[in-house]
């Protein structure tokens, strides 16, 4: 082949051919059947490097991601991609499609409890299940994505995430605007924004649009919905539905560090232990993790708790609620009430943390444990009175400070009543924060209760509660702190 | 979708899926450019399930899907090539025929670039992926690697050129084995 004809297809090739050069070309290629393939075999080599450069994106940027010095960018990972694309052809001999499936999507930034995948774990385009745990990842774009267990999905390229259940939340940089979620329901394709997609294992799923703005679309469905930030829908049936932003269903990235680093410090030992010694406690109650046998009665759905695998109910749409019946053979002058939970700021009136059936003065002492509208904790026992100095807004005990972020994460609320002293103190996250004094206090009443709703009316809780104590006794101040300490998944 | 409309998007996945890679191969030796092909990608693959009806189950659908392509290759030269320095229409024409025809041996050849790629020193290999990502500017990645442009553009020349030899020694190789 002459070189000046193999200089001219080069130039085509870069687009720094002029247009007598291409005439030429033209004019050669025309006549002769051998430059014809020439061109051909240079143009086939061409898209054969292109397809494999596109694998090689996220090898660059990996680095970036984990903070390494980029200096080691070149050599070191594109061997060990070779040898992930030997195993890959020899896998699939002869099949012509192993160019698209060495293509490297996204990369495992953090893992916190997946064994499934672990740290610097490449996706390509199969399907991934996870059981138990939640995991970071970061596109060849640069969206950070974080999945949490239950879940399976795929990736069908870097700029689309197909989920056939689970929850994701994703934050979208501008270079990855378009980037799409799809699952059975619907699409959301984003337009360069954070958001959240919730798709359980059974009924619809949702987007939830923190910031920036989410074109919805409902499969068979023919119109496109723009949401915008603080916007949510339900996709069914070719259709979408608004409803409330779940603030705190998803795990963002920012989370993630205090989860992992959590793990890896032995909280979840502690956390056992430390249920263990209350499960001796002579004042026990109830102690509900939701780990074992059959959960309790009611309407709510069962997803993780704040442990890689564990459960934890959730409590979603208007009428969800779980049935407890619990200390009903006495009355109890002393009672601790202590949950972890991850609750969305609904603005609704209350949510229920625990409702006894009913309320009247005819049966004093029945039990009402929720978060306000503003976000505070209140212990409200029927028939009690605040001390006459006590200046409450709504004339029940509320706590000091809102004990919901705004950012969705696990929280822990202890409140200790004691009628022999006429007291109700409230803590967050294992601190002090407020004590109101009572005028009239009866001794606690429980028995047939819900939680996350209350037998008369709504007062549904929008998120999951992941374990609950009712103890008939006071906890020191030192002893909540040590609650919280030992189950706090952070770190 | 109904169950049936169902099946049929699967089927029809599931054989895009599987020659995409020589389609997109196909339209890229008829077009300037990588972006180019991306581009006519787009269109074909929206043609090919538009018109995945007529495709009769069993028949061979890279032929199929050749043909689609080229044509779009062609509707694409004349809308958006017009201004542009494209290969003759004369020429596209013969060479899809001709690369269609050719398809299996082209194949081998992109399959055994990866044997030759192991043969470039780390370093230059990690310079040409750099060239050959989608959004890279070859100025940057020429001033990167301490050459001028042009001189950075014979450099590319000279690796196509190894590579190709070493993709062709390699076939015949396999050819004599």
């Amino acid at each position: 082949m002459s070189t000046e004809l193999e200089s001219l297809i080069h130039r085509y090739l870069d687009g720094t051919i002029s247009a007598d050069e291409m005439t030429q070309l033209n004019a050669r290629l025309l006549a002769d059947a051998e430059a014809r393939r020439e061109l051909a075999e240079l143009l086939n080599l061409d898209s054969a490097i292109a397809a494999t450069a596109a694998g090689w994106v996220s090898e660059k940027m990996e680095p970036r991601v984990a903070g390494i010095a980029p200096r080691a960018l070149i050599a070191f990972p594109a061997a060990v991609r070779w040898l992930a694309a030997a195993a890959c052809v020899a896998l699939l001999a002869g099949g012509g499609w192993w160019w698209r499936t060495q293509r490297v999507f996204a990369t495992v930034v953090k893992d916190a409890g997946v064994e499934e995948l672990s740290h610097g774990a490449k996706l390509r385009g199969e399907t991934h299940e996870l059981k138990a745990g939640t995991v970071e990842l970061v596109t060849a774009r640069g969206v950070r994505v974080v999945i949490e267990a239950p879940a399976e999905f795929r990736f069908e390229s870097a700029q689309r995430l197909r989920m056939v259940r689970g929850r994701l939340a994703a934050d979208v940089p501008p270079a990855a605007k378009g980037f799409t979620v799809v699952t059975p329901s619907g699409d959301a394709v984003d337009l360069g924004t954070r958001f959240g997609v919730d798709v359980p294992a059974s009924g619809a799923a949702e987007i939830h649009v923190f910031q920036g703005e989410v074109i919805a679309k409902a499969s068979g469905g023919k119109t496109k919905q723009s949401l915008r930030g603080g916007d949510a829908v339900t996709m069914d049936q070719g259709a979408s539905a608004a409803r409330e932003l779940r603030s705190s269903a998803f795990i963002q990235p920012g989370e993630m560090p205090g989860l992992t680093a959590g793990l890896a410090a032995g909280q979840r030992a502690r956390s056992d232990a430390a249920l263990a010694a209350l499960k001796n406690d002579p004042s026990l109650i109830a102690l509900l993790d939701f780990e074992s046998g059959d959960l309790q009665p009611g309407v709510f759905r069962t997803v993780q708790g704040r442990w890689p695998g564990s459960r934890a109910p959730e409590f979603v749409s208007i009428g969800d609620h779980l049935k407890l019946d619990v200390g009903a053979d006495r009355a109890w002058p002393q009672l601790t009430l202590a949950a972890w939970v991850r609750l969305d700021r609904l603005g609704a009136p209350y949510q229920s943390l625990v409702h006894t059936d009913g309320w009247s003065r005819n049966n004093p002492g029945q039990v009402h444990w929720m978060v306000t509208r503003l976000t505070t904790m209140r212990l409200a026992l029927s028939g009690n009175t605040l001390a006459a100095s006590v200046g409450e807004r709504d004339g029940f005990p509320d706590s000091r400070t809102p004990v919901l972020p705004e950012q969705g994460r696990w929280v822990h609320l202890t409140t200790v009543y004691d009628s022999t002293r006429r007291t109700v103190r409230f803590h967050l996250n294992g601190e002090f924060d407020k004590e109101t004094e009572l005028s009239t206090a009866h001794p606690a009443r429980l028995g047939p209760a819900q939680m996350g709703n209350w037998d008369r009316s709504d007062r549904k809780l929008s998120g999951r509660i992941d374990e609950l104590l009712l103890l008939g006794r006071a906890m020191s101040d030192d002893e909540v702190r040590a609650l919280f300490a030992a189950g706090n998944p952070y770190r | 979708m109904t169950p049936d409309e169902h099946q049929r998007h699967n089927l029809f996945l599931r054989s895009f899926t599987a020659q995409e890679p020589a389609i997109r191969a196909f339209v890229r030796r008829l077009v300037p450019t990588r972006a180019d092909a991306d581009d006519v990608m787009q269109e074909v693959s929206v043609v090919l399930w538009e018109k995945f009806d007529s495709f009769r189950e069993g028949a061979d659908f890279r032929a199929w899907a050749f043909g689609v392509a080229r044509f779009e290759v062609l509707a694409w030269m004349r809308d958006k090539g017009r201004d542009r320095l494209v290969l003759d229409e004369e020429v596209v024409t013969r060479l899809a025929e001709e690369t269609a025809q050719d398809e299996p041996r082209l194949e081998r050849q992109r399959e055994a670039l990866e044997q030759c790629m192991k043969k470039v020193p780390a370093d230059q290999r990690g310079l040409l992926m750099q060239a050959y990502q989608p959004d890279s500017r070859i100025q940057e990645v020429a001033r990167g690697s301490g050459r001028t442009v042009p001189g950075f553009y014979q450099w590319l020349h000279r690796m196509r050129r190894i590579l190709l030899d070493c993709i062709r020694r390699a076939m015949a190789q396999e050819a004599l084995s």
